[in-house]
């Protein structure tokens, strides 16, 4: 598969009153075309400011990025002028945001705000760009175009104004389509309304998605691979299948043991005990040590390294290493592994033995 | 089901917004359902749908525009004395949505815990009063340390906390908890939620648990109401309701519930709902009714029959 964006050891860092705050600590991970990738963690977890970083849409006086590349067509990103990311954003990259509410300009007919981009980056006249407005609102399924194109943004539902901002990040044919949380602030019927309009879209104009979330369902429901993110770093990423059913990571394991399914009976949920990491002052070793009911000692020292469990899953924990000791799962996960063997055979791509740590474990 | 003991009852409530203009809404019209003692009852449906005016009418947040509230057998709304008033919001508390709006930034964590306390008279000294907060603040994992801290020092879920805190400060019998965990982070809602379900099983509260993520209602919940467009739609036990959704909004929003499971997501079948296609007749009247004990469904005569010929399979 062809890689359309990698992202190489990006590091970013605020400046605030009181100190670092380290964002972004070394993130690594491809994009390949045509594909859905999820990027899922808790706020604060560094997967907004990994997509904006993308965008350049990080503020200027504070925000610093120390290091590493964002290589997108064979161009650096972090090292464009202004002037040359102008004429990649919104037309090669293009990103749908949270909050349909205020994403959109309150003062212009949303026709103007679907034109825009079509004039500045396709040099289209008004009357050919209206025109490809009112197909791409019918491409997102607004009834009467026509009539809805000359409207303002407070005359359309929450679920009607997303699909307009997908409908403005849409007009160029994007390659990348950067969606953060595009359903978050949507009931669940109009979630489910959008999340099948994006599969189905990128279907018809075949480009790849990076997806943020953190509602485990819709990754489920949307992504092929999905990445974890931990403390301004990713510590899982694999197929949607090994995320799901084959788990690695603690942190992993306790956000997937905390969703209650439609037949958690048990008697407490799983939680995961303490709160997200300080990255003005970042831990040693691990991130997510304090938090981890399986910490090592060497977790308190030392930043594992990604160790390989398949070709496609990688997992950033001390846990994989050949001297660990084994551990047990919390009972949620071991389901989810059972199941996932019961349901798909070994040789289907994932080599699942009997030992909880399949595959070699090496050193990446 | 055993006879359990009424604690509310909630009969025909209506609360409409901008009565008499052209723009009248119907918040909340005609529901009617009872809350048992020591019972959880969830309450879920869409934005817009009545779920939260609903909890909020009933704890007198606004002035019913019809039917009442019993609770324990005395009506909420109606004339009262400022006394009388004052008892009853004792007994009902409430937990807000969002933790960084429902707290006073300009008040220490100990005065916004003891404002109850305060108001209702319930410490016999200052020494006392600080006993009783460091004790509430320890009862939702907090440290007594915190009591002199600002709202703003504190993240999501530990305000979330202190707002369920400043709920049991004046130990009340019955919370309405509107969307308690929907601002939190996933691996945060499961502490909260714990706790929640701890406290109520020592301190044998009753929960009005109104939120719109269904997975969590059904999990903490004994019995769910759907609601759709101001209108109660099915009422049932909560495993019922999720097995054997009768209404056919139940049915589309259930359906609409992401799984965190790529292989039944792949296979997952997507129903919508639209009123019209239960073609009600003009005559037909259309009630609230049983179809099977416990289990309640706004319909038709002619649904009704349907309903109860699909519980026979």
């Amino acid at each position: 598969m062809e890689k359309i964006l990698e992202v190489k050891d990006l590091r970013i860092s605020f400046h605030t009153f009181s100190g670092e705050v380290q964002a972004i600590r070394g993130v690594n991970f491809d994009l390949y075309y045509g594909e859905t990738l999820a990027i899922v963690g808790e706020s604060g977890s560094g997967k907004s400011v990994t997509t904006k970083s993308i965008m350049r849409l990080l503020p200027e006086n504070n925000s610093e990025i120390k290091s590493g590349q964002i290589l997108f067509d064979g161009k650096d990103l972090t090292k464009l002028k202004d002037k040359d990311m102008q004429k990649i954003r919104g037309k090669d990259i293009s990103m749908i945001f949270q909050d349909p509410m205020t994403s959109l300009n309150p003062t212009m007919k949303i026709g103007n705000q679907i034109m825009e981009p079509l004039i500045k980056h396709q040099n289209m006249s008004r009357h050919a760009a209206k025109e490809r407005a009112i197909d791409l609102l019918k491409l997102v399924g607004i009834p009467k175009p026509e009539i809805r194109v000359d409207q303002y943004p407070h005359q359309f539902s929450g679920g009607m104004r997303q699909r307009v901002v997908i409908a403005i990040a849409l007009a160029c044919n994007p390659k990348v389509l950067i969606a953060d949380e595009p359903t978050t602030a949507l009931d669940v019927t109009i979630q489910a309304q959008i999340l099948e309009l994006m599969k189905d879209l990128q279907k018809k104009i075949d480009t790849s998605i990076i997806f943020i979330t953190h509602d485990l369902g819709v990754v489920a429901n949307v992504a092929d691979r999905v990445a974890v993110m931990y403390g301004g770093k990713i510590v899982e990423i694999g197929t949607a299948d090994e995320i799901f059913y084959n788990p690695q990571h603690p942190y992993t394991w306790g956000l997937i043991s905390s969703m209650p399914d439609m037949d958690t009976d048990d008697e407490e949920l799983f939680s995961i005990p303490g709160t997200p990491p300080d990255l003005l002052e970042p831990p040693k070793g691990d991130a997510f040590a304090p938090r981890n009911p399986y910490v090592m000692k060497i977790d308190l020292e030392q930043e594992p390294p990604f160790f390989k469990v398949s070709d496609t899953h990688y997992a950033a924990t001390w846990l994989l290493h050949p001297d660990a000791p084994k551990v047990e799962p919390p009972e949620a996960v071991k389901r989810r592994q059972s199941q996932y063997q019961g349901t798909v055979g070994v040789g289907n791509g994932v080599a699942l033995e009997k030992d909880k740590f399949p595959g070699k474990k090496e050193g990446k | 089901m055993a006879q359990k003991e009424k604690l509310l009852e909630i009969k025909n409530l209506k609360q409409y917004f901008n009565t008499g203009k052209p723009n009248e809404v119907k918040a909340v019209d005609n529901v009617s359902f009872e809350i048992y003692k020591g019972e959880v009852m969830g309450l879920v449906g869409e934005s817009g749908c009545g779920k939260s005016t609903t909890g909020r009418t009933i704890i007198r947040l606004y002035d019913a525009t019809g039917g009442e509230v019993l609770y324990n057998g005395v009506n909420v709304h109606g004339k009262k004395s400022k006394k009388q008033l004052k008892e009853f919001n004792r007994k009902m508390q409430m937990i807000f949505q969002d933790p960084y709006a429902s707290l006073n930034p300009r008040l220490k964590i100990a005065d916004v815990i003891a404002e109850g306390i305060d108001i209702h008279g319930l410490a016999k000294s200052k020494e006392d009063r600080m006993n009783q907060v460091y004790e509430l603040l320890e009862t939702v994992g907090l440290n007594r340390e915190h009591a002199n801290r600002y709202p703003h020092e504190f993240s999501g879920g530990q305000r979330q906390r202190i707002g369920i805190a400043r709920a049991l400060a004046v130990q009340p019998e019955f919370i309405i908890a509107d969307e308690p965990i929907s601002a939190l982070d996933v691996s945060i809602q499961a502490q909260v939620v714990n706790l929640m379900k701890q406290l109520q099983k020592e301190k044998g509260l009753t929960y009005l648990f109104i939120a719109h993520d269904l997975s969590m209602v059904k999990y903490i919940s004994d019995r769910i109401g759907v609601m759709y467009f101001g209108k109660m739609v099915e009422l049932a036990p909560a495993d019922v309701l999720y097995k054997n959704p009768l209404h056919p909004y139940t049915q589309s929003l259930l359906s609409a519930i992401p799984a965190p499971d790529p292989i039944s997501e792949r296979t997952r079948k997507r129903k919508s709902y639209d009123p019209a296609s239960h073609n009600y007749g003009d005559n037909e009247s259309i009630e609230f009714r049983e179809v099977a004990p416990g289990h309640f469904v706004l319909c038709s005569e002619k649904e009704f029959k349907q309903y109860q010929a699909h519980y026979k399979h």
